[in-house]
């Protein structure tokens, strides 16, 4: 399993961010693992990475439903960001509302990340699957 | 022996005698005549003498031979009526007589014939018959009957075609006053009585009397009556006239003048706009339905009018198009749907139809208008697809909310999930601990989300909401009241600037949430560099009382979160005390009362919530 560097959690729900980090740190090797509260602080966080040259997380964990700037908006906003290596995005919600479903689809088609679309709850399984480099 | 005439001495004499006579011996051979004779029957005056009578007329029947015979034995018999050709090739009518001839003896030798002509007679006879057979042909071809009354010796002669009128038989004889009884009791005969009277009395003619008459058998029927006088050496001495029969035809205009009645009353009470134009598209009739959308009370102040003056330039202008479009094709529009506007402004929207009116030669001489006003129609068609848009609009929010609790019960579930996975595997009893406190967090965050989705569903589904009258100002004192400690704590300054008596309806609960929620919101928000300030006021607009609340607090960028404002859990400031539902359940209790909810903001400057409370309530 190749080691990975740097992974973000971006979610408004401490008890979410409490199981990925637990599940992560278990399955996966990593130097390190973030997690912001909604999207603004965690753009605002990666956009100041990418202008000092500091390595950009190569897996962020996403959920869409957030206060002050939502999953959806961080998306579009990070996908400015001109990032030449190849992120792995997961999405991680409990939505099941087919609109999601389509931003997500959308997204996907113009980014040349990986975006991943995945339903809570997450299992280990799901998680060493999803928590390799793309 | 045979007894020879002489007639040498006397024959000088026949000869002039001035009607036309011949002598005849008892052989039929003419032994003498007249000049008058010769010169009808003669060419040339030749006479005739000594040939036989039959020879000279051929035509004469044999029965004559016996007249003459027996004449010859002195009975002469009268010899009738003959038409005869004269030398001239003329028919003339004689009447022939005859008379035995004596001779001085007292014997009978022979016959003399007289001939008187009578053709002037026969034939005035015969024109006499042909005009009879005219007016009796007339009579009956035309209906038209006589009569005459002779005053001197009161008789009263009736036509057969009179006769006929009054269904009595042919041989029923009139008398004046019977006569006057088969008029109709009453104007008919009061009518007939005194014309009869005028004419008598005054010599005045009368003629075109309609009057109604009941027949022999008890039939009532119109008859036209005319009389005059006649005179004779300046005396009146009776009176004739006419007598028709004109029952088919006024009873044909009765009934056409019932028609016409009919037609119109229907035309005016039809609840269509009903119209005829002529081809100048003038209007020349109108029921009352059209007079009521013109706002006349007497179709006279529209006819004669055309659309130009009854409508805008431009509207009369296609109007007229459509018209002659009509008329030339003899097409009719049927069912258009139109919108009419009138010189006031007002507009109708009508189901109009136009259909052309066709002359005998199949050219159109102007179109008869039809046009049912579906004005109201309209609005509740409107109403309708206003319904539909309501339903959709609240379908749709319906799926977001599911969608909305779908999402949060699944999250607070995949919390549990995950949580009790960690719990089964995990050695660590400080960890342990840790997740079991988690755990009671998820519970409690649980039961919050079910706390507030209750409450959505309640506004929602709460039909029997009770709206009533209340005073704002009363309501904004009890919820500063309920607010102070964190107004005061937040420093914040309420400036009330609602009328005292103004009132608003709405539920009193409803009232209550939403101005505890936007006050909350207004100071919650404040822009800490300044000091907070809500001012609150009121007015009516329309059908609307408006609520307005104004604060100086931090403001939202609307363009960014205009849509997602009043959406459920969506905060936009980082505020720790930021939950995402008080907009959303205000909204929802605004929307339940048909009210709506405006909203102005600037960041930085601050931010203005209208709320439309709906007075129709």
């Amino acid at each position: 399993m190749k080691k990975i560097s740097d992974i973000t959690i971006i979610d408004d729900d401490a008890i979410t961010v409490f199981g990925l980090r637990k599940l992560i740190s278990s399955s996966v090797e990593c130097n390190s693992i973030e997690s912001y509260a909604n999207g603004k602080i965690a753009i605002d966080a990666l956009t100041d990475f990418f202008n000092n040259d500091h390595q950009i997380p190569q897996i962020i964990f996403l959920d869409i439903n957030m206060p002050i700037m939502d999953g959806w908006e961080f998306l579009e906003a990070f996908l400015e960001l001109p990032i030449k290596e190849r992120i792995r995005i997961n999405i991680v919600t409990s939505s099941i509302d087919p609109r999601d479903q389509k931003q997500w689809e959308f997204f996907k088609s113009k980014s040349h990340h990986l975006i991943t679309f995945n339903q809570k709850p997450i299992d280990r399984n799901t998680i060493t699957e999803i928590t390799q480099v793309s | 022996m045979i007894k020879v005439p002489l007639v040498s001495n006397t024959s000088y004499i026949i000869r002039q005698l001035p009607t036309p006579t011949a002598f005849i011996d008892t052989d039929h051979n003419i032994v003498q005549t007249s000049d008058t004779w010769t010169s009808i029957f003669n060419e040339n005056g030749e006479s005739s003498k000594s040939k036989s009578l039959f020879a000279v007329f051929p035509k004469l029947s044999h029965k004559w031979k016996m007249v003459l015979d027996n004449c010859f034995n002195g009975n002469p018999q009268p010899m009738g009526i003959h038409q005869v050709i004269d030398a001239k090739g003329q028919e003339l009518w004689f009447e022939w007589t005859n008379a035995p001839w004596y001779d001085m003896d007292e014997n009978i030798i022979g016959a003399i014939i007289q001939l008187s002509n009578i053709t002037d007679a026969v034939n005035n006879e015969l024109e006499l018959n042909k005009k009879n057979l005219l007016l009796q042909q007339q009579t009956e071809i035309t209906k038209i009957g006589r009569w005459e009354y002779n005053i001197v010796d009161n008789q009263l002669f009736w036509c057969s075609t009179t006769k006929a009128i009054h269904e009595v038989p042919e041989h029923f004889s009139p008398d004046i006053e019977n006569a006057i009884y088969y008029f109709k009791e009453g104007h008919s005969r009061n009518a007939i009585s005194m014309a009869l009277f005028e004419a008598q009395n005054n010599g005045k003619a009368y003629s075109n009397l309609k009057l109604q008459i009941i027949t022999d058998t008890g039939k009532e029927k119109w008859v036209m009556a005319g009389g005059k006088p006649i005179y004779n050496k300046g005396e009146m001495v009776g009176l004739i006239g006419t007598f028709q029969d004109i029952h088919e035809q006024v009873e044909a205009s009765i009934k056409t003048i019932d028609n016409e009645k009919l037609l119109r009353i229907l035309i005016d009470n039809l609840p269509v706009n009903v119209y005829i134009k002529d081809t100048e598209s003038r209007k020349v009739l109108i029921n009352k339905a059209e007079c009521e959308y013109l706002g006349v009370k007497d179709p006279k102040e529209i006819l004669g009018k055309t659309d130009f003056e009854l409508y805008p330039y431009e509207s009369a202008e296609k109007s007229r198009a459509e018209d002659l479009r009509v008329m030339k094709t003899l097409k009719p529009v049927i069912g258009k749907e139109t919108v009419n506007t009138r010189l006031n402004g007002k507009q109708t929207s009508f189901l109009s139809s136009k259909i052309p009116l066709l002359n005998n030669k199949g050219i159109a001489y102007g179109l008869v208008g039809i046009s049912l006003d579906i004005s109201k129609l309209k609005e509740k068609e409107k109403e309708l697809r206003n319904i539909i848009n309501i339903a959709s609009v609240q379908n749709k929010k319906l799926l977001n909310f599911a969608h909305i609790v779908s999402h949060n019960l699944r999250s607070h579930s995949a919390n549990f999930s995950m949580l009790l996975n960690f719990l089964e595997s995990e050695k660590d009893e400080d960890e342990k601990k840790n997740i079991i406190e988690m755990l009671t967090q998820a519970s409690n965050n649980l039961l919050e989300t079910l706390d507030n989705l209750n409450e959505v569903v309640s506004i929602n589904t709460n039909t029997n909401i009770e709206i009533t009258e209340i005073n704002l100002n009363d309501k904004v004192l009890d919820a500063s009241q309920n607010l102070s400690a964190f107004i005061s704590n937040s420093k914040a300054k309420i400036e009330n600037n609602i009328p005292a008596d103004f009132k608003v309806k709405s539920v009193p609960a409803y009232l209550d949430s939403i101005l505890t929620n936007f006050i909350t919101n207004a100071v919650k928000y404040r822009d800490p560099e300044r000091e907070s300030l809500v001012v609150l006021s009121a007015e009516k607009k329309g059908d609307y009382s408006i609520l307005t609340i104004a604060d100086n607090g931090l403001g939202i960028d609307l363009k960014k979160y205009g849509e997602k404002l009043f959406g459920m859990y969506k905060t936009f400031h980082d505020h720790k005390d930021a939950r995402g539902i008080g907009l959303y359940l205000t909204k929802n209790q605004i929307d339940a009362m048909n009210g709506k909810v405006e909203v102005v903001s600037e960041i930085g400057k601050g931010t203005e919530f209208k709320i439309f409370f709906n007075e129709k309530n």
